[in-house]
């Protein structure tokens, strides 16, 4: 048997059977047998999630195998589950093709990243499930069903963001432009400058975000825009800031094709916390989760907080469902104590009506997420039509889905 | 310009002071690190922390150009692990050409008052 672990090494399992199906029927003939057992599978694509969705001690389906580019025109590309989102993006851009935004890291695949609400930056940018317009998989009692805008319609609010409840998807169909280039800029700054000039920072770029720092009170801001000559009607037509200034001129670090310009290499390992918030509630959130780190965790809290934004979707499950949202993450060092700190900083976003990253730590339940969104039933319903017998229901998974 | 300094360093008493007072990041208290190395060659110095109660963490990777300075916050090292504030440490610094090695601190741990201590680290 062999052990699972994940990107940051906090999650770690034994699952009884690892499965690694290299087409769908032998992903159909799992799932029927696991149904007719009485067993339990849970599908994981690359293992960057620190939460323990994939845990189980049973099944623990790889989508590895399942993996590249089906086949594209100009505005769409269908793509196997299990697909990385850094061979994705070189095999888009072969086809002269893009995706519309990334997260900040590429080691996903498309299924997991789409699956557990992985987002990038940018007013006018969704959650990466935002590009999915078409999903195929195998459901609980090992039917292929294709959902799309035209097949099984209903069912795709709660297709495009599954948490892998719903079944083992195998194929994604995405919504897909002509490749285009970006520069990637950064500069420091104080953090009261950024907030200052955060709307004008945000409408003004493509994508932009910031890291805090809580060791020094300083910002770091980041920014992508189209250097390709492409308009971008999200962004608005105004001076940038700063074209001068006390923190001197934004310096660049690289510019190229959107797939190696987004994501960030990322060597070093950390646990982190994301909360989503409506965007209206970010200042005072911040401002207290500030100030209760510099008073209560500043001592072990040595690395950084990263603000992004995502705009709002209609997705059931997305933590930006119905609302424009800023998050705020909290990163820490895996080997440096990290629960009492998340734990503090989670009961701070909860205040401001937050909703938690899928894919990263977080204590709620079922109980907690219910109120969260407006949607839940219907996902549930959707749930239980497509895995009657919860073949994808782990105990991890029936603590998050399942309100007793 | 000759070569000047030596190969490895020590600086036993770390302590990166606890509270800070006054606005940041300029009354922020911290433990620095300064290195010069007056070569021709890059040195790709690296440093390991020594604790009380725990087994040494690095190496911290604190590459200096040739004929360059580099002044390190201890504080803003996260590279594996940031390095607790209010926690006695010792460095230890390696570098394959020889540097000068000069520690700083900053105290502002009394609101209104700012305490600069600087010592040259041990060439050992």
């Amino acid at each position: 048997m062999r052990r699972f672990v994940n990107w940051s090494g906090s999650l770690s399992f034994t699952p009884r059977e690892h499965a690694e199906p290299t087409d769908e029927d032998a992903v159909r003939d799992l799932v029927v047998r696991a149904r007719e057992a009485g067993r339990t599978i849970r599908p994981v694509g690359s293992g960057h999630s620190s939460s323990p969705l994939a845990r189980t001690d049973d099944i623990l389906l790889s989508v590895d195998r399942l993996a590249g580019v089906i086949d594209e025109d100009h505005d769409r590309a269908r793509v196997r589950a299990g697909t990385k989102l850094k061979t994705l993006g070189e095999g888009l851009y072969d086809a002269g093709l893009a995706m519309d935004n990334l997260g900040d890291v590429d080691y996903q695949s498309i299924a997991g990243a789409t699956a557990t609400g992985t987002h990038g930056t940018g007013l006018g940018f969704g959650n990466l499930c935002t590009q999915v317009t078409g999903v195929r998989l195998v459901t609980g009692t090992g039917d292929v069903l294709d959902i799309s805008a035209d097949d099984n319609a209903d069912l795709l609010p709660a297709a495009r963001l599954s948490l892998g409840a719903l079944g083992v998807v195998t194929q994604v169909t995405l919504d897909v432009q002509p490749h285009y280039e970006l520069r990637r800029r950064a500069w420091c700054a104080h953090v009261e400058w950024t907030l200052d000039h955060l709307a004008e920072l945000q409408h003004t770029n493509r994508n932009m975000d910031f890291y805090w720092y809580p060791r020094s009170d300083q910002t770091q801001i980041r920014t992508l825009n189209r250097v390709d000559g492409g308009a971008d009607e999200r962004v608005w037509a105004a001076p940038r800031v700063p074209d001068s200034g006390p923190w001197g001129a934004p310096h660049e670090i690289r510019s190229g094709p959107s797939h190696r310009t987004i994501p960030q290499e990322r060597d070093l390992r950390f646990e982190e916390i994301e909360y989503m918030l409506p965007s209206e509630a970010f200042p005072a959130c911040f401002a207290e989760v500030r100030a209760r780190i510099m008073q209560r965790h500043r001592k072990v809290a040595g690395w950084r907080v990263l603000v992004r934004s995502i705009a709002a979707d209609d997705i059931w499950l997305s933590n930006a469902y119905g609302r424009p949202t800023t998050t705020i993450a909290c990163l820490q060092n895996t080997s440096l104590p990290y629960e009492d700190y998340f734990r503090d900083m989670e009961a701070v976003f909860r205040q401001y009506g937050g909703r938690p990253h899928w894919g990263k730590k977080h204590w709620l339940t079922a109980r907690d997420l219910r109120p969260l969104y407006p949607r839940w039933d219907d996902f549930q319903a959707a749930r239980h039509r497509l895995d009657p017998d919860g073949v994808f229901l782990s105990p991890d998974l029936a603590r998050l889905l399942e309100d007793t | 310009m000759p070569d000047v300094g030596a190969c490895l360093w020590v600086v036993p008493g770390g302590h990166i002071p606890f509270p800070s007072n006054g606005p940041e990041p300029e009354f922020t208290g911290f433990d620095q690190i300064c290195v010069l190395n007056a070569t021709d060659r890059r040195a790709d110095v690296e440093l390991h922390l020594y604790y009380e109660d725990a087994e040494p963490v690095g190496p911290y990777a604190l590459p200096v150009d040739a004929r360059r300075v580099r002044h390190v916050r201890v504080n803003d090292l996260i590279d594996p692990e940031a390095v607790r504030l209010d926690r006695p440490y010792g460095a230890l610094l390696r570098s394959p050409v020889p540097v000068v090695v000069q520690f700083l601190r900053q105290d502002t741990r009394l609101p209104g008052v700012v305490a600069l201590a600087a010592t040259m680290a041990y060439p050992a």
